[in-house]
């Protein structure tokens, strides 16, 4: 093998994840640990009549055997539901939360029953296939039809016709009066169906109680300490000072591993008991079934036009399934994250939707890439599509004839989303202009002679970025004696290359280099304020913390620069990372050297930068051409366009990188991910990467181009609206409009994701026309 | 059960169960947790490592059936250094989160080994059993094009 010139590697993070010396929650060893192994339920719905673990108790290796009993002896709280709504006559939403480990009932297959801690993994394991559990099964419901049925099995005795809310957003009566009064309307049903997350390291979490201090550590994937420490204290009702919460390199999480699941309770409970650390690693049979699933909504869009073209209202009727229970952010998807944006990038004078937010015997949804937002992005521009072609409109001239003008900013949206800025027909010009359109006759031509339906389509996306949990984000900086400078705050990666982006920002403002920078977040952080990784916004939020600290450091040094020059602070000012003498011999120092030459002394400089910044509005224009094989169903993306407004790029490869992965999970929803539950027995179908299609390296977009268009915000001091979920919401319409618009070629009404060679080669086959 | 074998270059033995898989022995018992499970079918391909030169997805390869067998980790690949694949990975930005990473290494490798010319087609198809959530493969296939350059003496 030649040895090249080694070259500099692309981000800080990478030496140690090509290496394999990477730290994951399950890699962690230590002396005397023990292995925590979940007894999931085998049923979707029934009662728990017998539970007798003695036997379990006796078996070899096994140390301690937790149920249902032990949770409520410990007063544990249930795990928690981030919000409630009310319906439109006031009554609040009836939520039933999940109790870490289940009571009396179970209510989806893979549920927590109990918990069997052993001297090995395996011994675990085997133990726990001898616990006695009788289950009286009940009949189960799996689909909104299902579920909603009049006599249908109701699975909380608290939530008749299993409703948790008909939640609505906007103006019912304006939106009426505007579909009266239409020249054109149309109406399409749109599934996001169901989802399993899927990073690809596994959940795995260990614990260790230091019992002199009163401490008990957590070990565990998150996307940002802060958050899971205060799931964990809200859920065991411990001293938030009694845990800390240790996080090390994250093999992926798409909002699945921000929030606390069972066995976070159990590992805690277990080696408070024990004093011993003991250890959970998640097989992927397991996580398909305890990992809260994503998506999982169908959205019926209506919209009114008037005769030119211009749109007068939009309507949406939701069903949002939750699965079994409310956890987390469930509600916050279904109600708030689907009316927010609800006109896209349209001036759309009228807004109004119902959600319905029902229970299933699934596992419960929560949020993953977008949350709501890729869902209703998707649903708008479908609707669009949908009613130009039915109505013989072009398409491209309903949307320039509705976008909301560079000059409306500040915009205010029927549902009173303020939006500031944005550029949209010129991005959708750029994206068009990228796109090789008047190519496209040809290509579709070429495509039919090699058996294969070319479809195009353009969907034009905008989404409201994470609006924060935290009041602020605060960022600690402090340089040691070698001036390096390390940076911690409260947001953790789990690929978003943090140490890498925030270290790009300190460069751009105060000249150090990259390599002078380090990026902390995996500890806990005394005192600091700030949010998780979540919603796209954790480069403007921590970065503008950043960028707020480095212009501290620059205004507190002016005292010392001051002296070292002989003259008044009032002389100096300072621009990006240099002071400048004012008057006489208008000297120039830049921090980068200042540090430096320090020496030692640079250890005692330090400060904390902070920044309070809002929502933002990533939006985007995606064009994507799919050629539909005529004899095998099979669809491949021959190419696909986008063209993102994300504001200030700080990192161009990681941005590209982003939007690279979010398309591409967008496409495995479009053409095979899905999450079956069978109707009878309420079993997950698709329980394994045998049977769920996970995208892979050979099934993708032959040609991916990309750029940015980048229009300023002044939303947040760094100017940037985040990318991480953009690819997603982008690319779902782009795909389904072209995938519609193949099939419109042989006369085949649209249909639902997951566009699979099935579905595709029976839709093709049924159509009125031949290709 | 006893079994011997070489690991990253040192002649090693081990005493297992019989049941235990080879992932498992690396990980736990020499601590070598660079090979990474990320399912329980074969699937994913997080594990993969190279037993006697092939690439072996080692999570359902019994640790006994590598008696007698040289076993090369990611760890043992780049001792003298970066291996250019492990290079081009991070170069082209092959990798987000890094979980899947080694067993991707570790298959591109064996894939430059069988065919050091590979076209983005075939790259596609020969890493076709190793998943990744977070790149979208475009990068990936990008990087093993630069590794195949950099391995034949071009320049990347």
């Amino acid at each position: 093998m030649n040895n090249p010139t080694p070259h500099a590697l692309l981000r800080k993070e990478d030496q140690r994840l090509i290496t394999g010396t990477g730290q994951f929650s399950a890699d962690a060893q230590a002396v005397g640990m023990l292995h925590g192994y979940v007894i999931r339920s085998p049923h979707a719905h029934a009662r728990i009549t017998r539970l007798d673990v003695s036997v379990v108790r006796s078996a070899s290796g096994v140390r301690q055997v937790l149920t249902a009993q032990d949770v409520q002896a410990a007063s544990f709280n249930n795990l928690p539901n981030m919000s409630q709504v009310k319906d439109p006559q006031g009554q609040p939403q009836i939520v039933c939360t999940m109790p870490v480990l289940a009571q009396e009932k179970v209510l989806y297959v893979g549920q927590p029953v109990a918990w069997v801690v052993a001297d090995t993994a395996l011994q675990a394991q085997d133990a726990a296939e001898l616990a006695q559990i009788d289950y009286d099964t009940l009949d189960v419901a799996v689909t909104f039809e299902d579920a909603t049925a009049p006599g249908a099995v109701q699975l909380h005795a608290q939530a008749p016709g299993n409703t948790s809310v008909k939640f609505e957003a906007g103006d019912r009566a304006s939106v009426d009066a505007a579909f009266a009064k239409a020249h054109f309307v149309s109406d399409i049903a749109i599934d996001s169906q169901r989802l399993v997350g899927s990073p690809m390291e596994p959940r795995a979490v260990w614990a260790w109680h230091d019992d002199a201090k009163g401490v008990t550590h957590v070990h565990t994937p998150t996307q940002g300490v802060g958050g899971m420490a205060g799931f964990l204290a809200h859920i065991t009702r411990w001293p938030h000072e009694s845990m800390e919460v240790h996080t090390h390199d994250v093999g992926g999480s798409f909002g699945l591993r921000g929030t606390a699941y069972s066995e976070h309770i159990l590992l805690m409970l277990s080696t408070r008991e024990l004093k011993k650390p003991v250890r959970w690693v998640g097989s992927r049979s397991e996580v398909f079934v305890s990992d809260w699933h994503g998506r999982a909504l169908r959205l019926h869009g209506h919209i009114a036009l008037d005769a030119q073209g211009h749109i007068l209202a939009m309507r949406f009727e939701n069903q949002v399934d939750v699965g079994a229970y409310n956890v987390y952010f469930s509600t916050h998807i279904g109600a708030r994250n689907l009316s927010i944006t609800m006109g896209g990038a349209y001036q759309v004078p009228a807004l109004h939707m119902s959600s319905h937010i029902f229970f299933t015997n699934t596992v419960p949804v929560s949020a993953y890439r977008g949350a709501g937002r890729p869902d209703i992005a998707y649903a708008i521009d479908r609707l669009i599509d949908h009613a130009a072609n039915q109505h013989g409109l072009d398409g491209l001239a309903v949307r320039r004839k509705n976008f909301i003008s560079p000059q409306a900013f500040p915009y205010t949206t029927a549902n009173q989303t303020v939006y500031d800025s944005g550029q949209f027909e010129a991005v959708m010009d750029h994206a068009i202009g990228m796109s090789e359109p008047k190519g496209f006759a040809q290509r579709r031509v070429d495509a039919l002679q090699r058996g294969c339906l070319l479809g195009r389509g353009l969907a034009y996306y905008l989404e409201a970025s994470g609006s924060s949990g935290a009041a602020k984000d605060q960022v600690r900086g402090s340089f040691d004696a070698q001036a390096v400078l390390s940076l911690h705050a409260l947001t953790g990666a789990s690929g978003q290359g943090h140490e890498t982006s925030f270290a790009q920002v300190v460069e751009n403002e105060i000249g150090l280099p990259t390599s002078a920078v380090r990026y902390l977040s995996g500890e806990p952080e005394q005192g600091l304020v700030g949010n998780g990784t979540g919603g796209s916004r954790t480069l403007y939020g921590a970065g503008s913390a950043i960028k707020n600290l480095c212009q501290q450091l620059m205004i507190q040094a002016k005292p010392a620069i001051a002296a070292l020059w002989t003259i008044g602070e009032a002389d100096i000012t300072h621009v990006k990372g240099e002071w400048h003498e004012a008057g006489g011999a208008k000297r120039r120092l830049r921090f980068a050297d200042w540090i430096t030459s320090l020496g030692a002394q640079a250890a005692q400089v330090h400060a904390v930068g902070e920044a309070t910044s809002g929502m933002t509005f990533p939006n985007g224009c995606h064009i994507a051409e799919v050629e539909i094989n005529i004899t095998t169903g099979v669809a491949e993306v021959a190419h696909y366009w986008a063209v993102d407004d994300v504001g200030l790029v700080i990192s161009p490869e990681q941005v590209l990188g982003q939007v690279q992965g979010g398309v591409v999970q967008g496409m495995g929803q479009a053409f095979g991910e899905h999450a079956i539950y069978d109707r009878e027995t309420g079993q997950l179908m698709t329980g394994s990467y045998m049977d769920y299609p996970m995208p892979r390296a050979d099934g993708l977009v032959r040609h991916f181009h990309h750029e940015t268009h980048a229009v300023h915000t002044a939303l947040n001091l760094l100017g940037s609206k985040g990318v991480g979920e953009s690819g997603c919401s982008g690319s779902l319409p782009a795909l389904a409009n072209a995938v519609a618009d193949a099939l419109r070629q042989v006369g085949a009404p649209p249909i639902d994701m997951p566009f699979t060679p099935a579905k595709l080669w029976a839709a093709i086959l049924a159509a009125p026309r031949k290709p | 059960m006893k079994l011997t074998f070489t690991l990253n270059g040192t002649l090693t033995s081990a005493d297992v169960p019989e049941r235990t898989f080879l992932a498992d022995l690396l990980r736990d018992t020499f601590g070598l947790t660079g090979t990474h499970v990320g399912c329980d079918t074969t699937q994913c391909g997080c594990c993969t490592l190279h037993v006697d030169g092939q690439a072996v997805k080692s999570c359902t390869m019994l640790a006994m059936q590598a008696d007698g067998c040289t076993v090369t980790t990611i760890e043992g690949l780049g001792a003298n250094g970066l291996h250019p694949v492990q290079q081009a990975f991070s170069q082209c930005h092959g990798l987000q989160c890094g979980f899947c990473t080694p067993g991707m290494v570790m298959a591109s490798v064996d894939l430059l080994r069988r065919n050091p010319k590979p076209t983005p087609a075939q790259i596609a198809e020969g890493l076709s059993g190793n998943l990744c959530r977070c790149t979208g493969y475009v990068n990936i296939i990008r990087a093993v094009q630069q590794a195949s350059q950099a391995m034949q003496g071009d320049a990347p």
